[in-house]
């Protein structure tokens, strides 16, 4: 058990973080790339600034916008702000952080991680039901709509025992060693699923934008290459 | 698997050719990725997508139909599905390995019909968390199915009249006919306000040079004639070009390829007439298009301007005399998608209306966040899908006019005037009727040079 605990924290989740955090960087300089070569080649380069920055933020912070499908956009926002500040704001992976590389920032309270832990179990489950049980999102859904929020599910609720031991009803270190295995998997998954807007997001409304400036010449080149430049319509 | 000959629009019979149609599908589809701006979006679009079905709660057609394949986000993986497969290495390794999705015919059947089941109005835009534009893909989809043939036969006849056509114009109107309708109007004017107005041809350096949507000529008399009117008020130096006079443009709705060639035209009159803006009449589709002028003809190329900003910036400088009584009727307005989505002319005419009408009520929801006429996308030019448009796409938009009260709907749109009208027809909205927002302004303007009607001869 100490060997597979061991490997899981150590080696399996430095390859997960580097292949994680290489692989966003290599999505978010692609897509800033092609950005750069779409607005080079369009024939208006006149961008709705103010436009875009406001529906960017609009939707990094969505609060305003849940009146649309309430109880699944209500539901949606609690496990986004759960799963983003637990990870990165609990004491005990700051001091994790601290220990490997000596980086230290300020933690949230730990009774406070316990209720966002709690919510994001919670709203997972929820997640899963409510996608299930719509007519408008379950003809949608593939495998990885439903696979991810049941392996946040897990992560969460095997981090919750290790932080109360007490509860739990297997050893302690058998819920670390789930904690952390279903935390690598995730990780290496964000660049390979929709967990990939996590990086994307910022960047979606001026790709939206910019997809709708065409280069000048785009028909006739298309034509050209299709052999139709003199068919008749 | 067989495939189906007919879709629920009638093609041409180029498009019932199936030989080898995925493969020249994707041989279109790989020229396009490459020459024109899609790439990014559906690379982005491909990734992420979190199939969370927020947008088909905005979908007015969802909204009537409730079935799966009326949801925008799932309109869109059909064209995503294709590209993820053949364009990105992930898709190619995959097929590789696990075999899985092949385009068939069946399947560019299923997209054939999809894609004229959106009206690409955009509505669902703003709802996607993750700012996914399905009315881009819809644009996109219907693009590469037009070069394997595959575009409503109403749509195409217009353009080919339009670009290769005798007339040069979508409705087929001689220039002969063209100016013994103008005719015909400075005597109506004359007739029923007493001025003289002129609809100018072919006058060399004017400011402006106007492209009302074609059909106007057949179907919009008081648009144009309040067209004219404030052009005539204002004392505006203004044209109509005998070598092109048509606005439209259903190049936007099938055909990035011909809508360049539209676009270009219409700059080439301006030129032939050194004139110096272009002038679009009411039509909401015509403008859009023509908001790609400096896209398809550089920067230096002539300004644009709708009607509406015309006349809304006289408005507001005083150059339009008002009558005193206001019209008593009560009056809603509906956005067309192509002028009020991005948010470019939303307040003018809501501004000018307010200025001339006693009982002006808005419907809910307006402006950026409208329901289309259900006309949108170049639909309402197919007659035979006239039940769907009118009963499930334009059904919102019904039940929004008959939540006003209103007995004039104004759109400055021809074709979301024509869809409205067959959906008040569709929909016992009998006695609503629906025009033009310079119809309106015709009827209020105090014509300072309107002589008797004595003087009438």
């Amino acid at each position: 058990m100490n060997a597979w605990l061991h490997f899981a924290r150590g080696p399996l989740f430095q390859a997960a973080l580097a292949f994680m955090l290489l692989g966003l960087a290599r999505l978010f300089a692609l897509t800033l790339w092609e950005a750069g070569r779409t607005y080079h080649r369009a024939g208006d380069k006149s961008i709705p600034t103010r436009q875009v920055l406001r529906a960017t933020l609009r939707w990094l912070v969505p609060a305003g916008r849940l009146r649309n499908r309430w109880p699944y956009s209500l539901t949606t926002l609690v496990f986004h702000v759960g799963a983003i500040l637990v990870p990165l704001f609990l004491a005990g992976h700051i001091a994790l952080w601290e220990r490997g590389v000596g980086l230290s920032w300020p933690a949230l309270p730990n009774a406070v991680a316990t209720v966002l832990t709690l919510a994001v179990v919670a709203a997972a489950a929820a997640v899963v039901v409510l996608r299930a049980g719509s007519r408008a999102s379950r003809p949608l859904s593939r495998f990885q709509d439903y696979a991810l929020p049941v392996l946040i599910a897990v992560l969460f609720s095997a981090g919750f025992l290790v932080m109360h031991p007490a509860w739990s009803p297997v050893p302690a270190k058998a819920t670390l060693l789930v904690h952390v295995l279903t935390g690598d998997l995730l990780i290496f998954l964000v660049p390979l699923t929709k967990l990939s807007h996590m990086i994307l997001l910022p960047l979606t409304q001026l790709v939206s934008e910019l997809a709708w400036h065409f280069p000048p010449d785009a028909g006739r080149r298309v034509a050209v290459a299709l052999g139709k430049e003199n068919e008749p319509i | 698997m067989a495939t189906p000959k007919r879709y629920s629009y009638h093609v041409e019979a180029g498009a019932l050719e199936l030989a080898e149609r995925p493969r020249r599908f994707l041989e279109a589809f790989a020229a396009i990725l490459r020459y024109g701006s899609y790439n990014l979006a559906l690379d982005s679009y491909a990734r992420m997508s979190a199939k969370c079905g927020r947008c088909a709660s905005d979908c007015q057609l969802y909204q009537a139909t409730g079935a799966p394949e009326d949801i925008p986000c799932h309109r869109s993986e059909l064209l995503l599905r294709v590209y993820r497969r053949y364009f990105m290495q992930s898709g190619v390794v995959k097929a590789r390995l696990f075999g899985g999705f092949t385009l068939t015919d069946h399947y560019l059947d299923e997209m054939a019909e999809a894609y004229f089941r959106c009206t690409a109005c955009r509505r669902c835009k703003a709802t996607c968390p993750l700012g996914m534009d399905h009315g881009l893909i819809t644009h996109l989809a219907r693009w590469i199915l037009a070069e394997i043939g595959v575009t409503p036969r109403a749509l195409v006849v217009s353009v080919r009249e339009q670009l290769d056509g005798k007339t040069g114009n979508t409705s087929g109107i001689p220039l002969p006919a063209l100016k013994d309708t103008c005719e015909f109007l400075e005597e109506e004017l004359q007739d029923l306000y007493h001025v003289d107005i002129e609809y100018p041809f072919d006058v060399e350096g004017a400011e402006y040079v106007f492209f009302p949507a074609v059909s106007d000529y057949l179907m919009e008399a008081d648009t144009l004639m309040g067209n004219a009117a404030v052009m005539h008020v204002t004392g505006a130096s203004w044209t109509i070009g005998t070598g092109n006079y048509d606005g439209i443009n259903y190049g936007l709705f099938y055909s990035d390829r011909m809508m360049e060639r539209i676009v270009k035209n219409l700059v080439g009159e301006v030129h032939r007439l050194k004139g110096r803006k272009i002038l679009i009449g009411e039509c909401g589709h015509a403008t859009r298009s023509a908001w790609y002028v400096p896209t398809f003809a550089g920067p230096d190329a002539p300004a644009v301007v709708n009607c509406l900003e015309y006349a809304h910036a006289m408005l507001e400088a005083g150059k339009i005399p008002l009558k005193a009584e206001r019209i008593p009727e009560r009056v809603t307005y509906h956005d067309p998608c192509n002028l009020a989505r991005s948010g470019r002319i939303t307040e003018q005419p809501r501004e000018i209306l307010k200025a001339i009408c006693a009982d002006y009520v808005e419907m809910t929801p307006n402006r950026t966040e409208n329901y289309c006429c259900g006309g949108g996308g170049g639909t309402v030019s197919i007659d035979e899908i006239r039940p769907f448009r009118t009963r499930l796409m334009g059904k919102s938009k019904a039940d929004q006019i008959r939540a006003t009260g209103a007995q004039i709907v104004v759109s400055p749109c021809a074709n979301c005037k024509k869809q409205l009208r067959e959906l008040c027809e569709d929909n016992d909205l009998e006695d609503v009727e629906v025009m033009g927002v310079h119809d309106l302004l015709l009827r209020a303007i105090d014509f300072p040079d309107a002589g008797s009607p004595e003087d009438t001869p």
